[in-house]
């Protein structure tokens, strides 16, 4: 089901929109305005395919905080009803449902739950339509870096590749100076987030330790089902050092395969990707010691806020929180904060109140969240980096990244770019 | 009955009207939408079926000529800062020349061995976008927005206009394709459909009709993605991918291939589903299967040509049959 | 691009040993899945494009019961003959209503079983990823031979579809069964003329396209993550490999298998961005030069 009333599935709602349909599709939005009318909020996100996990966790994380705000008076007072399409990860999918959920369906508010190009797709849409939009789960920095995609009315709850990148490449040359790692690799998927991400890593990994060396790449397909040619070509390549920021299924099919040629053993692996429950609790036979960023960890922040929010989303859902979870979670919670700052749910107030926003949460670096007014971004969110263990808590401790630095090298990175 | 395009004319004048008249009587966002897609989907699947019902050749390759259209627009908007009609025009060239060289080897092949060419065509082309970065920004797609600026008092970036300027391409693109069929050459090409031995025998240059046809199905597919382009504002890899061929492969066979407006009708029934589907259930792939099940093995044929069957045997036409006998 | 270690790789010995391997490796399975797609087409002349979600329900079988029974052996088994179950059900309730129509009316039913498969599966084993983990027999080091490494499971994995392969040339080439499957892809109405029950056959063949992509599926479980809709790059690739192998030929589908895996291994050393439009250069090539395949026979 995809209609969906402050908790779980409302039956009655259902009945009402398939009669609505019955009537015609396109029958136009009732105009009609009560008091403690409610707000609806669409979500365009992937339900189906490969990836529909990115969908189920975002709802989830959606669901678990709209319980809370609704059970508290709602945005301004009006509760929240969120509206959750399926996109199929086709990129025109997503444009048509956005549209659809402002235009035909009433949406006031658009939480992008959509990953790579159909975040940009939907961004089209919010800067077509005007409507307040948080992208929750695309971490291509120039979506909100490049001012020539920015605008006034979207916004990024979301991590993303830059702050990864120089948090993972100072740890990384922290590791290296330590055990002397000098002749790296890297293997990632070959698509615009890999591409991106691996580069920055590197630029990142040598600016803390300039004597690294690259010496091979490779790049498997997106959703390859088979490594072996990568595998093998990692072992004749024979590096000290490997990144990856192979992701989900590919990520532990990547490890799977690479157990049975002893990979791990023979060289330092880099994953940015690890941990996350979605790989962490599938691979069967996780090596010891394999260097990650926390994606979301029930460990990290170590605060009894994170743990006791990962237990109550288990406790509901029945299955560990994502790093989409969070990022979703988080986008429920700024807007319930905006509400209460702007008093009121109207979308233009709450972007204005959005703008520097800082609000208290468990994802938070020191317990606090902020949405940097120059960008509309998400920072000072958890960022670190741990080893892991073949079983519970996965990774047991984490250091964090310095939010000073990242930002210091983020400013020199956006004028690089030339966005600043 | 001999074919009028005079009258197809009037009939799309009055249709282009009453389409846009429609939406002062009923102000409607997700009707306009609606329509957009539906154009853009409307003539890629009609400009398939003159492959497919009146050419016998069965493209799984033909989501390429939308892609094409939709990058090449998109990216003369987007790089060269031309007029829209000028980018358009030059749209057709390129799809018109790409159809002509793809076009070229594969008809010479038949039934399964020219669907598999030209998927394959289809496949190297999307390979080239996604790895062709600079140009095509990869499987992130152009994005940023495709720029729209006004041209003899047009503005497509209103989508009221959008609309209008859709409606006036489909209608358009299907009079001149109902008159393609209609003429001297589309009996050639059934000809060539039904036996294309005899149509040799006949003196018919069977490949150039059918390269012909391949060429012209190109262009009409590739208006399809221009307007994709413009209704989302940019352009993305999966419009090249085969799923796209797939997806009009399925619109043909859901509308039926052996009347003119079964595409346009398919379009109707897959959008339609798509959407209410996908807003009731996230188990989109069970209910769609089970209802193309419902076509497949219950009707065994398009929702027109099982009309049109339904229709002739229908005793008062065929008493009407008898008594003009 | 790069040119420069494509040659290097070939003057050296342990590169080219180790690439070979792993070409092998990854057409093998690929070869499992690409000859019951060819049979069925051979037999039917019904390109069967739910064969990846065959491969799928294969998988996800192989999940299943190695959890419930710890024992591989049987994990391949079970999982192999239920998949051979749903091939069997699918044609006779299914794809024998649509034999003799227009192909596109067979491929829409395709279409609709992938949508179908990947649904229940998605309802049944849920949306996330999921893995069946290594069986304790095969977690052991890697084996080195002259200079290259070997994975164990990997020996296990090209040895019993070589056999697999074996078997199936014989049944086709020397059973009574194999007889009849020649002759109905040669002359199906002159067959039931004989009085042979061509539905039981038909099913039969299905069965045995659903076996091979089953077992398939189990060898490549404690390897490769299973999600719904994993079948479909599987059904591409193996539809590429009988395509160029020749449709309906046994012995087109082996070849292409390993010529597919050889251009991705060494497509992935010399030009490590496009593999995948190799293949469908490839593809395209094959298809210009000869129509039906390289073992595919001239139709008539």
């Amino acid at each position: 089901m995809a209609t969906h009333r402050r908790s779980g599935i409302n039956r009655r709602a259902v009945i009402k929109g398939a009669t609505a349909t019955a009537i015609g599709i396109m029958a136009a939005p009732m105009i009609s305005r009560a008091q403690a009318k409610p707000i609806k909020i669409g979500m365009p996100t992937i339900l189906s395919g490969r990836v529909a996990q990115l969908g189920t966790s975002s709802r989830n994380g959606v669901m678990l905080e709209v319980d809370k705000v609704n059970a508290a008076g709602g945005l301004a007072g009006r509760p929240i009803e969120m509206v959750i399409r399926d996109s199929k990860g086709q990129p025109q999918e997503a444009a048509r449902v956005a549209r659809e959920l402002v235009n035909s369906d009433g949406c006031e508010i658009l939480i992008d739950a959509e990953a790579s190009s159909g975040a940009f797709a939907v961004h089209e849409v919010a800067r077509d339509l005007k409507v307040l939009c948080l992208h929750t789960n695309s971490e291509t920095s120039s979506l909100t870096a490049d001012p020539k995609q920015r605008i006034a009315n979207a916004f990024r709850t979301c991590r993303q590749g830059i702050h990864d990148s120089i948090v993972g490449g100072a740890y990384a040359a922290k590791v290296a100076n330590a055990k002397k790692l000098a002749k790296w690799m890297t293997c990632s998927p070959d698509y615009a987030y890999g591409r991106d991400t691996t580069a920055q890593f590197v630029e990142y990994l040598k600016h803390f330790k300039s004597d690294v060396e690259v010496v091979s790449e490779a790049w498997p397909k997106l959703f390859q089902p088979d490594y072996t040619e990568v595998i093998t070509k990692i072992l004749q390549t024979k590096p000290q050092a490997l990144y990856s920021c192979l992701w989900g299924g590919d990520l532990t099919s990547f490890i799977e395969q690479g157990n049975i040629y002893a990979l791990f053993t023979q060289t330092e692996t880099f994953a940015v990707n690890m941990a996350d429950y979605t790989a962490l609790t599938v691979v069967k036979n996780l090596p010891k010691g394999i260097h990650s960023g926390n994606r979301y960890i029930k460990t990290f922040p170590t605060t009894p806020q994170n743990a006791s929010w990962a237990d109550a989303y288990r406790a509901k859902f029945n299955e560990y929180p994502t790093n989409w979870s969070w990022q979703n979670a988080t986008a429920i919670n700024f807007l319930a904060a905006a509400a209460k700052k702007a008093n009121t749910a109207d979308g233009a107030k709450i972007a204005e109140a959005l703008r520097g926003l800082t609000i208290d949460s468990p994802f938070g670096s020191n317990g606090k969240l902020t949405i940097r007014a120059e960008d509309q971004t998400l920072v000072g969110y958890a960022i670190g980096w741990g080893t892991t263990i073949p079983t519970e808590p996965y990774v047991p401790a984490v250091t964090a990244g310095d939010w000073k630095q990242i930002f210091e090298l983020e400013t020199a990175w956006k004028k690089k770019n030339g966005y600043l | 009955m001999r074919h009028s395009f005079r009258r197809d004319m009037i009939i799309g004048a009055i249709a282009v009207t009453a389409l846009v008249l429609l939406p002062l009587v009923w102000p409607n966002k997700a009707f306009i939408d609606f329509t957009i897609r539906g154009a853009s989907f409307a003539l890629f699947a009609t400009s398939l079926n003159l492959l497919v019902g009146y050419g016998g050749m069965v493209s799984f390759g033909h989501g390429m000529f939308f892609g094409l259209g939709a990058y090449s627009f998109g990216l003369l908007m987007q790089r060269t800062g031309m007029s829209i009609p000028a980018a358009f025009a030059l749209t057709i060239v390129v799809t018109a020349a790409v159809a002509l060289a793809v076009g070229a080897i594969c008809v010479r092949l038949k039934e399964i061995y020219f669907a598999f060419l030209t998927l394959a065509f289809q496949m190297f082309l999307y390979s080239l976008v996604i790895l062709w970065v600079p140009l095509t920004g990869g499987d992130q797609g152009l994005r940023g927005g495709i720029p729209r600026p006004s041209f003899l008092g047009i503005d497509l970036a209103d989508q009221r206009q959008l609309y209008i300027a859709s409606c006036v391409l489909l209608v358009g693109g299907l009079i001149l394709m109902h008159h393609i069929v209609e003429s001297p050459f589309g009996y050639t090409l059934r000809m060539i459909r039904d036996n294309a031995t005899r149509a040799a025998f006949l003196g018919v240059e069977v490949f150039r009709i059918k390269l012909v046809a391949f060429v012209l199905a190109g262009i009409f597919g590739g208006i399809g993605g221009v307007i994709m382009s413009l209704f989302v504002s940019g352009a993305y890899p999966e419009f090249a991918n085969w799923t796209m061929s797939g997806e009009a492969v399925f619109i043909v066979m859901l509308g039926g291939i052996s009347t003119f407006f079964g595409p346009v009708v398919g379009t109707v029934i897959l959008l339609l589903l798509n959407d209410v589907v996908t807003r009731f259930t996230e188990y989109y792939g069970l209910t769609l299967g089970a209802i193309i099940l419902l076509f497949a093995l219950g009707l065994r044929r398009g929702l027109t040509d099982f009309l049109l069957d339904y229709w002739r045997r229908s005793p008062w036409v065929l008493a009407a049959a008898k008594r003009g006998r | 691009m790069d040119i420069a270690s494509l040659v290097s790789c070939f003057g050296s010995a342990a590169c080219v040993v180790t690439q070979v391997t792993s070409g092998l490796i990854i057409g093998m399975l690929l070869f499992l899945v690409a000859a019951g797609l060819t049979l069925i087409f051979g037999v039917l002349k019904v390109i069967n494009f739910t064969h990846g979600s065959f491969y799928m329900l294969g998988a996800y079988f192989a999940l299943t019961i190695f959890k419930l029974s710890d024992s591989y052996v049987l994990t391949l088994f079970g999982a192999a003959f239920g998949t051979a179950l749903v091939g069997l059900v699918f044609e006779r309730l299914f794809m024998s209503r649509v034999y003799g129509q227009n192909m596109l009316m067979q491929l829409l039913v395709c279409y609709g079983f992938i949508l179908i498969f990947d649904d229940v599966v998605k309802i049944v084993w849920g949306a996330e990823f999921r893995s069946m983990g290594m069986p304790a027999l095969f977690q052991v080091p890697p084996i080195f031979v002259a200079g290259g490494v070997v994975p164990p499971f990997y020996l296990f994995l090209v040895g019993v579809t070589v056999v697999i392969g074996g078997l199936l040339w014989l049944v086709i080439e020397r059973t009574r069964f194999g007889k009849i499957v020649r002759a109905v892809a040669h002359n199906p109405s002159m067959v039931s003329v004989l009085g042979i029950n061509t539905g039981i056959l038909y099913g039969m063949v299905f069965a045995l396209g659903g076996l091979l992509a089953g077992f398939a599926g189990a060898l490549a479980a404690p390897v490769r993550s299973l999600t719904p809709g994993m079948g479909f790059s599987i059904l591409i690739e193996s539809f590429i490999v009988t395509v160029i192998g020749g449709m309906g030929s046994i012995v087109g589908a082996f070849v292409g298998a390993l010529l597919i895996g050889l251009i991705r291994t060494f497509g992935s050393v010399g030009f490590p961005l496009f593999t995948e439009g190799l293949m469908y250069l490839f593809m395209v090539l094959v298809l210009i030069a000869k129509p039906t395949g390289l073992f595919g026979k001239e139709i008539a």
